[in-house]
């Protein structure tokens, strides 16, 4: 019953989900609204699940005195600060700028992301490095087409109506080519995996007693 | 000292503890790193909290509540009760004994999403996909256009093959797929070098915050 | 000689006079004319002939809140007079009452799709089963006639939407191969599937980590609960966390959304009680660490530098963080298995992870590794799909070449 009624659920959406999809009715795209919107809420209360097994997770590190547990109260720190400007003070208003809530993602949030970003930099040189060693026919092959675009936005003199003609050529026919492949697989294998739910084949992440 | 100069400086230090990364682990990316987890975390729980909780539920209730005790009227919205009762039951995980009511809140998300998939793939990357393939093997007239179409076709029919499960890739079958993954390494050596540039601009953004607007060595 | 110049000199002035008179005159004649002429034209012009067949009708394939109106195009629309401007759709509730503009197409047209909203709140709001009647009005510069007035329509609802039959009947052909095969499946027969490094790697990429006393890390990617790709990941998490709750090996799974969190709950505590082993599960090891994309690698890179997990599987959706993700893993000397259906970010997995699920790959997987005679035999029921569009390639290539248009039009989506 706590297995079996759930697995009805997922069944039953499911299959509302895909009739309404040919149905055009005003009273159909109204449940399908309404659907989505209940989708939303849910993830809302979901949020204060996830607020609390953060919060757990760094208050039982501070409590067992867990080697870097001074992090887990920055953290810790930083969440209830942002949490506690953002709602108390104004009504609505803390997500316009100017606002020490807005200040705050602006001034830590904003920087930090783009230096993360910009990591990718550091990264991208040193997966090259290790991928275009061309030990390999695939790894060669891999290797050409990179260097071919890559030198798309490089004055190249005499070589650059080559390189330009190769780079249309690559990204308009092998490059659409492997990408239609790539899709209609993925297609198909996303629409047997919904029908696996749909159909109660797959329940793994439904729990069990 | 201005708010936005002192803004500029935690700005820049805190990047200079993500790119400390690069060298190694230590206490200032360590600090930078929980800073940033935490603010990040903050900051989407109040963006939920005022854009989707807010408006999508207690508005909704708020109205129904009003059109009933103004007008007596019972108003479709209070249809929200549910979603907010699906919500509730999410919250029961908190609690052992009853958290297994939590999976009628799973389920209805994992159903509704298995539904809205199952036509949209079909349709974006089944229909659309093999139509946007059909293409003449020969164009009079132009050679360009005639090879091109062959290669396409050639390259998704091979590419097919690579992805099929069900059969050894041996002899010409063995062939062809490997002919599909020729093609696929051809795309992903493109998708590679298309991304390296823009990743270059990004650390070329940073540097330029760092000591243009940070320590206005740029002018 | 004095009297012979002055003589030249009048004769000279006298035909410059004349020669100035002659041409200023003849440029007053001719303005004149032209004048005479654009008011002999002004008073000849005639308002286009109005558009004939007038017909409103309800909108196909919709809610129930639009109207479509035909007309036969104007006889002076690219012939006759040939000085249509566009066409001016009116309407109103009562053939006699006022009629209100409710759009404009350019010469050439001859269709308008009226839609109305569907809210009763709204000014545009066009109420289902209520008559209306529609004009139209052909403009050329300042001037336009106007057709007869339409029998009436009014706007209804459809309980199916015919434009979209090629999706319909794709879902019945593809769910008729999957149900065959997982009868034929369930009937005992044996079904083979080709062997994958990826898949295979599994069992040896768990059994490092126990050897070597680390944890195991599983991203489930940035994607939530409503992205296929994370429900994909879930199967293979139900897998894998069976295998490790057998090996008796840790399992961290750090979480981007907190719905993807409790679902992951759920399916490693299934798989340790599937396992036998229910005491070792530990839900502190599944948590949610922020839904902001770049906040999470930071976190997730962290517990790869502190943890040093024995292997780190990446199965999901991903996006540009997958670089940061796989690099950071191969710096700390994990073993990597990565999956996702973003094709911009397997050049990256394949750089950086020791072996990668490309595209389908990754909903294959399951089946893999439960090898459970149903899920083998959906595998076998989309691979039978993905030959039919082999097929459905060739044919359609050919009747391309060879202009049969018929084809084509079999898979036409109307949305």
């Amino acid at each position: 019953m706590r297995r079996t009624l759930p697995i009805a659920v997922v069944t039953g959406m499911g299959l509302f989900m895909l009739v309404q999809y040919f149905i055009p009715l005003e009273e159909f795209e109204t449940l399908y609204e309404w659907v989505l919107d209940w989708t939303m809420v849910i993830g809302c209360f979901a949020m204060l699940l996830g607020l609390y097994s953060l919060t757990t997770m760094m208050v039982t590190k501070v409590k067992r005195k867990a080697p870097g547990w001074g992090y887990s109260l920055v953290a810790l720190a930083g969440l209830f600060f942002m949490v506690f400007v953002g709602v108390v003070p104004h009504y609505q208003d803390s997500l316009k700028y100017g606002t020490l809530f807005m200040d705050l993602f602006e001034y830590i949030y904003i920087p930090i992301q783009a230096a993360m970003f910009s990591l990718l930099a550091f990264y991208i040189a040193s997966a090259a490095y290790r991928a275009f060693r061309a030990r390999t026919i695939l790894a060669t092959i891999l290797l050409l087409s990179a260097i071919i675009i890559m030198l798309r936005l490089v004055p190249l003199g005499p070589l650059s109506g080559i390189n330009q003609w190769l780079v249309n050529f690559i990204l308009t026919v092998p490059n659409m080519a492997a990408k239609r492949a790539f899709w209609l697989g993925v297609g198909l294998g996303a629409t047997a995996t919904a029908l696996k739910i749909m159909l109660g084949i797959e329940r793994g992440y439904m729990g069990r007693d | 000292m201005s708010g936005e100069v002192v803004g500029l400086w935690i700005g820049g230090i805190l990047t200079l503890g993500i790119f400390s990364f690069i060298y190694k682990d230590n206490p200032f990316y360590k600090f930078s790193e929980a800073l940033f987890v935490g603010v990040s975390a903050g900051y989407w729980f109040v963006v939920t909290f005022w854009q989707y909780f807010l408006p999508k539920l207690i508005d909704n209730l708020v109205l129904a509540y009003t059109v009933l005790t103004v007008e007596g009227k019972i108003d479709y919205h209070w249809v929200y009760l549910l979603g907010g009762g699906l919500g509730i039951l999410m919250l029961l995980r908190l609690f052992p004994s009853v958290g297994w009511l939590s999976r009628w809140s799973l389920a209805f998300i994992v159903g509704t999403t298995a539904g809205l998939q199952f036509t949209r793939y079909l349709e974006s990357n089944g229909i659309i996909q093999v139509k946007g393939t059909i293409l003449s093997l020969f164009v009079w007239g132009d050679l360009n256009s005639t090879i091109g179409n062959i290669v396409i076709v050639v390259g998704t029919f091979c590419g097919l093959i690579y992805f099929f499960f069900s059969k050894e890739h041996k002899g010409a079958f063995g062939g062809a797929a490997r002919v599909g993954v020729w093609f696929l390494m051809i795309t992903f050596g493109a998708l590679f070098g298309y991304t390296v540039m823009s990743r270059m601009s990004l650390l070329i953004g940073r540097m330029d915050f760092l000591f243009g607007n940070w320590l206005g060595l740029i002018k | 000689m004095k009297d012979k110049d002055s003589h030249w000199t009048r004769v000279l002035s006298l035909f410059l006079f004349v020669f100035v008179s002659l041409f200023l005159g003849m440029q007053t004649c001719l303005a004149q004319e032209a004048e005479q002429a654009e008011a002999l034209q002004d008073s000849l012009a005639q308002p286009p002939a109005p558009p004939t067949n007038v017909v409103a009708k309800d909108a196909p394939n919709d809610n129930g809140h639009a109207l479509l109106v035909i007309w036969t195009l104007s006889a002076d629309d690219g012939a006759g007079q040939n000085n249509v401007v566009s066409y001016q759709i009116l309407r109103s509730d009562s053939p006699d009452g006022e009629f209100e503009v409710r759009g404009l197409v350019p010469a050439g047209e001859n269709t308008y799709k009226d839609k109305g909203a569907k809210e009763k709140e709204d000014a545009n709001y066009l109420p289902p089963h209520k008559d209306f009647y529609y004009k139209v009005r052909v403009r050329s510069d300042g001037i336009f006639s106007d057709s007869e007035v339409s029998l009436p329509a009014h706007a209804y609802g459809q309980w199916y939407h015919t434009g979209k039959t090629a999706v319909l009947l794709a879902v019945l052909i593809f769910s008729t191969f999957a149900l065959v095969f997982i009868t034929v499946a369930r009937k005992g027969k044996k079904l083979y599937i080709r062997p994958l490094a990826g898949i295979e790697a599994v069992d040896e990429a768990i059994g490092r980590a126990t050897e070597m006393g680390k944890p195991i890390l599983y991203i489930l990617g940035l994607g939530s609960a409503d992205m296929i790709a994370t429900i994909a990941s879930f199967t293979i998490l139900s897998r894998v966390a069976k295998k490790t709750a057998e090996y008796q090996t840790p399992i961290l799974i750090p979480c981007c959304d907190p719905i993807v969190m409790a679902v992951a709950q759920e399916t490693v505590r299934a798989a340790y009680l599937e396992a036998g082993r229910p005491d070792d599960y530990k839900q502190e090891n599944i948590y949610y660490l922020t839904s902001m994309q770049f906040a999470y690698v930071a976190g997730v890179n962290g517990i790869m530098i502190r943890e040093k997990p024995a292997t780190n599987f990446y199965l999901g959706k991903f996006y540009a963080e997958s670089l940061l993700l796989a690099e950071t893993g191969s710096l700390a000397g994990s073993i990597q298995i990565s999956g996702t259906d973003e094709i911009a970010q397997i050049p990256f997995f394949v750089a950086a992870t020791d072996y990668t699920l490309i595209g389908e790959e990754l909903y294959a997987a399951s089946a893999y590794l439960g090898r459970e005679p149903v899920l083998l035999g959906t595998l076998k029921g989309q691979d039978w799909a993905k030959a039919l569009v082999m097929i459905f390639l060739i044919l359609g290539a050919l009747a391309a070449t060879f202009h049969f248009q018929f084809f084509l039009n079999l898979f036409k989506v109307q949305l």
